[in-house]
């Protein structure tokens, strides 16, 4: 019961609806996110960086759901930039296959994205994979430590997942694919804020999860080693339109400065601080880049 | 998708039952308690406005995740508009009619039973069918706390930019209240109810 699902729910109404109306403020650069803590606060991270720069800042269309979402919205100039993930990038925008080596997606995704008029800054060492989570104990009972082991007794077994991943390609049908089996007995979608709390309350026996989720860590939760190596890189990098990362240079050289220190334990540890401590992500950005004198 | 038609109309099958059962007699209350009515129906209408989706995490530390907070907040949005017009439609009854009952000998039990009721029931009927078309049309945000449902295919196809899906769950949804309706107008039509 730790996790914050009075946020999650409670900004739900804005996420399931497509922003209609494009942002008023003229000259102030405006920020997007998805609809989960890391994008809260890797998006927090970016705002407040280009302020710190005397950039102005609209924050208004934050919790934009998933990554169709919140790449419409910037395709469309709803919004001007916003944290995506380069193997989300490469597989659920792009519709490529997945590919091995990090580098290789971001370049992919870099030439693609920029005949669409997007610009992709250079990634985030973080990786926030895709993966599988359960509980100590039914890890212990089915002896799944791994996504091969796991794959034959899914059917014993309930997934809690979010509406996309069933249907995603690095998603569920991937994973039936890759690995085989996966024929889970049963799988429900939950608000992405709850889905943990249908494992712990024990409504599900395996959960869907990002591996930089604090989530994990606050419930001592294990990750199911993904041992074949489906998943890609999912490294974090600011997506801009170009025509805002031309009028304002600024926006590139100050997040080229903050991606290189938003590794795996500095996202762990502000997941952590957000869903465990109950900390606001703006407090927990804000702490994160003075501790970087940024 | 089968399933999910059958999840909707169990979720709001089953808090269109509970919501009757609770809120027909608050009705019947209102309707003849003079003090009470004020508090009852008052209550009944702000209960109206509150956002199910805030009910819905409302009460999620209590019950969890799954079925049960479904149903709570579904219960609670069906409930207003079945208490407010029972007690509109017992109010409504013509006082000669009670007068001509009493005058014939009539226990109040029996002038409840034989006269009022009857009278009310269109009223009572129109309230059943507002609050199931609410009921299935707010069965989407289930979803939300996985306990299934139409919503799952609206909120799937809006996150994976499936248009198939999104409308295959909406039109889904839009066509169960339309049935909802016309099924709702045809008994009414069938007890006498002015539509």
């Amino acid at each position: 019961m730790t996790l914050s699902r009075a946020r999650a729910l409670g900004l739900i109404g804005a996420a399931a609806l497509l922003p209609s109306c494009s942002g008023a403020a003229g000259d102030a650069v405006r920020i997007g996110s998805k609809n989960f803590t890391e994008e809260f606060v890797i998006a927090e991270i970016y705002a407040q960086a280009l302020e710190a720069k005397g950039l102005k800042v609209d924050r208004s269309k934050f919790n934009l759901g998933s990554a169709q979402i919140a790449m419409a919205a910037l395709e469309h100039g709803d919004i001007d930039l916003y944290p995506e993930y380069t193997g989300t990038m490469l597989i659920e925008v792009l519709h490529r296959a997945p590919l091995r080596d990090p580098k290789a997606i971001f370049e992919t995704v870099r030439a693609a994205l920029s005949k669409r008029g997007l610009v992709v800054l250079a990634p985030s060492p973080m990786n926030d994979s895709q993966a599988l989570a359960t509980t100590q104990a039914i890890a212990k009972k089915y002896g799944i430590a791994t996504l091969s082991k796991l794959a034959p007794v899914a059917s014993q077994l309930r997934l809690a997942t979010i509406p996309e991943f069933v249907s995603r390609a690095d998603g569920l049908p991937g994973l039936q694919k890759f690995y085989g089996g996966f024929r889970f007995a049963d799988v429900k979608s939950y608000d992405i804020g709850l889905k943990y709390d249908a494992l712990l309350q024990g409504s599900a026996d395996v959960a869907t999860a990002f591996t930089t989720d604090g989530a994990i860590a606050a419930n001592d939760l294990v990750v199911i080693a993904d041992d074949r190596h489906f998943w890609p890189a999912y490294n974090v990098a600011p997506v801009v339109r170009a025509a805002v990362a031309a009028k304002y240079p600024q926006i590139a050289t100050v997040l080229k400065s903050v991606s290189p220190l938003i590794t795996d334990v500095a996202a762990q540890k502000m997941n952590y601080a957000v869903e465990h401590d109950k900390a606001d992500p703006a407090d927990v950005a804000r702490t994160f880049l003075k501790a970087h004198a940024l | 998708m089968l399933q999910d038609v059958r999840t909707h109309l169990e979720l709001a099958g089953a808090a269109l039952l509970a919501g009757a059962l609770i809120a027909i007699p608050l009705g019947v209350l209102a309707g003849y308690a003079g003090a009470a009515r004020g508090a009852i129906v008052g209550i009944a209408a702000v209960g109206r406005t509150l956002p199910s989706l805030a009910v819905l995490t409302f009460v999620l530390p209590f019950l969890g995740v799954g079925f049960w907070p479904a149903i709570v907040a579904l219960t609670l949005l069906a409930i207003p508009p079945i208490v407010i017009n029972t007690d509109l439609g017992l109010r409504g009854v013509d006082p000669a009619a009670l007068d001509a009952a009493r005058g014939m000998g009539m226990t109040r039990r029996q002038t409840f039973g034989r006269v009022a009721w009857p009278l009310a029931l269109p009223s009572v009927a129109t309230g059943l069918r507002t609050a199931a078309i609410e009921v299935v049309a707010s069965a989407t945000l289930a979803t939300f706390v996985g306990a299934g449902g139409l919503g799952v295919e609206i909120v799937r196809g809006l996150q994976t930019g499936d248009d198939r899906v999104l409308y295959q769950g909406a039109i889904a949804v839009a066509l169960l209240a339309l049935a909802v309706e016309l099924l709702g107008g045809a008994l009414a039509k069938r007890i006498g109810a002015s539509t």
